[in-house]
């Protein structure tokens, strides 16, 4: 909701449109509107005339969200439309970058894109076709069923819900579908117990999960066009008269407002709903909610977000990090080089009966040892970083295996460790700046995973970066360059960290490390970077 | 009328109740975050432990591997 109140229609004047956003008079300065920007007749984007912009001498300027700024090179004729009345309050002929052709705001394949409230952009539901949306309606109704045999009523929330409740549709300005339930369990932790239970199910019934905190998933469907679509299930439940569903709501609520489940009506199709679908919808969006608002901001209070925080979110930190990754090609076609500490951990030790690389990446250290004929086994976090690696294992007929793990999820920690542990010893595990990725949650399960892997026969390998010692060093920039994702951290408190839980350091070493030490030469070469090596083992 | 030895108690005492809030918020959210730990051992000990217990070494890989897969997949 945007901040101001409506009085009549806004007026907008002399509006411009530059590279770097858009530029108006508003004729009442208090006057905040919510507005769609339309590039020669479609929706693109909508902003808040006051809360959205910004004041620049008499004109209000709305920088362009960085997500269409890649598409604003030609012309458009841009028009502010008022989201609510349908009427047009100001219009220009845009020219922006080189000012060649028009300005297309479309997927490779052409398909037409748009700005949700999130400012991210996707296809969303305004243009579609109505035939194109019956594979989302199949699979709502396919998780629905499915979360049903699972013994969990679940029904329609959020964008979804009130799509149906207002409009009997999908709203236009919406690109997925949300789901919601509330369980009959009033603990916490028995409310992400029964959560786990439910992915389980699911991934029995043959459904592929992807799990975003204690009570939420995202169940992935191949629909009938071959598209994979996302929809999101938001567990809830209701403790002392509230109602704290993921990932906004927190508010005094009823049961009999959730039960006996209703109806609603999305597309033309029956849904349930929740037994007082207003009552969550205020709970979601305020008492404004009948009001359509393509650019709404969650304002959930504070006490809500610390609460929903503190019981079930962090199983994600660092999920979005990006790592440098060579291409695909050359770690297809290249020579594999190892990096410089592979070849020192194979130098110091004699036999190895399974080498583990935690936070492998692409997976090249894996490949060098497996070739070398030890047993090899690579984790990480995303699937996609190793996936050149296991074709190439493939062709070139290396046995290894990739793996994927949450070091920040306990349950995927232990699950993994007890799986490796079962594989022939002395077992070696390395974490090649890993450990100064890590929130402490995350560093803490990779050190119980490592000492379940490596038993009292094995050896772990830390690599980490190093804080820069205090003097002129700490100026050169050069030394403060660093893999993306890993922090320089203080070493003195990762060893005290190992020693708390029973690792035994035997050996620890300081150097500097080039470009020629990585595993894949790719990195800049004038790079230098403070680098600490530890190796611990555990006796029991 | 508040002397300035009056002010600067309050002052004080107000600064020391403003540390020792934050002090107790950041313990109350430690104490959330406990729900979510004990949430996984449920799941692990309930899941894993009666083929663990049973000592039979097929029914061990084969639970690891279902418990695994249910755990769920990457982040696209």
């Amino acid at each position: 909701m945007g901040t101001g109140t409506r009085r009549g229609p806004v007026t907008v004047r002399s509006l411009r449109a530059d590279d770097d956003g858009l530029s108006f008079v508003l004729a009442d300065r208090d006057h905040d509107v919510v507005v769609d920007v339309l590039f020669d007749g479609r929706r693109v984007w909508s902003f808040w005339t006051l809360r959205d912009s910004e004041p620049r001498g008499r004109e209000r300027h709305v920088p362009w969200p960085s997500a269409l700024v890649r598409f604003l090179d030609g012309q458009a004729s841009l028009a502010l439309v008022d989201h609510v009345s349908g009427e047009q309050v100001a219009a220009v002929d845009a020219t922006l970058g080189s000012g060649a052709g028009r300005i297309r705001v479309v997927d490779s394949k052409g398909r037409p894109l748009g700005l949700d409230k999130s400012l991210t952009l996707s296809r969303l539901f305004d243009s579609r076709d109505p035939d194109q949306l019956a594979p989302l309606l199949s699979s709502i109704d396919t998780v629905l069923e499915a979360l049903q045999r699972c013994g969990m009523d679940a029904f329609l929330a959020y964008g979804t819900l009130l799509g149906a409740v207002r409009e009997g549709g999908l709203i236009g300005h919406d690109s997925d579908a949300d789901l919601g339930y509330v369980s009959r369990f009033d603990h916490p932790a028995e409310v992400v117990a029964e959560s786990f239970r439910l992915q389980r199910h699911l991934v029995e019934l043959g459904l592929s999960v992807t799990r975003y905190s204690g009570i939420a998933f995202r169940v992935n469907l191949v629909e009938s066009d071959g598209v994979v679509r996302g929809l999101d299930v938001f567990g809830g439940f209701m403790r002392d008269g509230h109602l704290y569903l993921m990932g906004e709501v927190g508010a005094p609520f009823q049961r009999d407002w959730v039960w006996p489940l209703t109806t609603v009506t999305l597309e033309g199709r029956s849904f349930p709903a929740p037994a007082r679908p207003e009552r969550l919808l205020e709970a979601m969006y305020g008492p404004g909610w009948r009001t359509p608002d393509p650019a709404y901001k969650f304002e959930t209070p504070t006490a809500t977000v610390r609460r929903l925080d503190g019981w079930f979110r962090g199983t994600r930190a660092g999920r979005d990090l990006v790592w440098e990754i060579p291409s695909r090609r050359r770690l297809r076609t290249r020579p594999v080089r190892p990096s410089a500490f592979a070849r020192w951990v194979r130098r110091s030790e004699g036999a190895i009966g399974t080498f583990v690389d935690l936070g492998c990446g692409a997976g090249t250290d894996v490949f060098w040892m497996a070739k070398r004929g030890t047993p090899a086994v690579g984790v990480d976090f995303k699937p996609s970083h190793y996936q050149s690696m296991v074709a190439r294992a493939a062709r070139d007929q290396v046995p290894l295996t990739f793996t994927w793990a949450n070091l920040n999820e306990l349950r995927s920690a232990l699950a993994t460790g007890a799986e490796l542990a079962r594989r022939p010893g002395p077992r070696v595990v390395t974490a090649r700046h890993l450990a100064d990725a890590l929130d402490p949650t995350g560093l803490e399960h990779l050190l119980r995973l490592a000492r379940m892997v490596v038993g009292d026969s094995g050896r772990l390998y830390l690599q980490v970066l190093r804080s820069p010692a205090a003097g002129p060093a700490a100026q050169d920039p050069r030394q403060q360059l660093r893999r993306p994702g890993a922090e320089p951290g203080d070493v003195d408190a990762l060893v005290e960290q190992i020693v708390q839980r029973g690792g035994r350091v035997e050996s620890r070493h300081d150097l500097v490390e080039s470009a020629a030490d990585g595993p894949h030469g790719t990195e800049p070469s004038e790079e230098k970077r403070e680098v600490t090596r530890v190796v611990v083992s555990w006796q029991r | 009328m508040a002397t300035l030895k009056d002010v600067t108690q309050r002052l004080r005492l107000l600064h020391r109740l403003e540390q020792r809030l934050s002090a107790l918020e950041a313990e109350v959210q430690e104490c959330r975050r406990l729900n979510l730990r004990l949430a996984e051992l449920i799941d692990v000990v309930g899941e894993l432990l009666v083929p663990i217990a049973d000592r039979d070494e097929e029914g061990v890989a084969e639970a690891l591997r279902r418990y695994r897969e249910s755990v769920g997949g990457p982040a696209a």
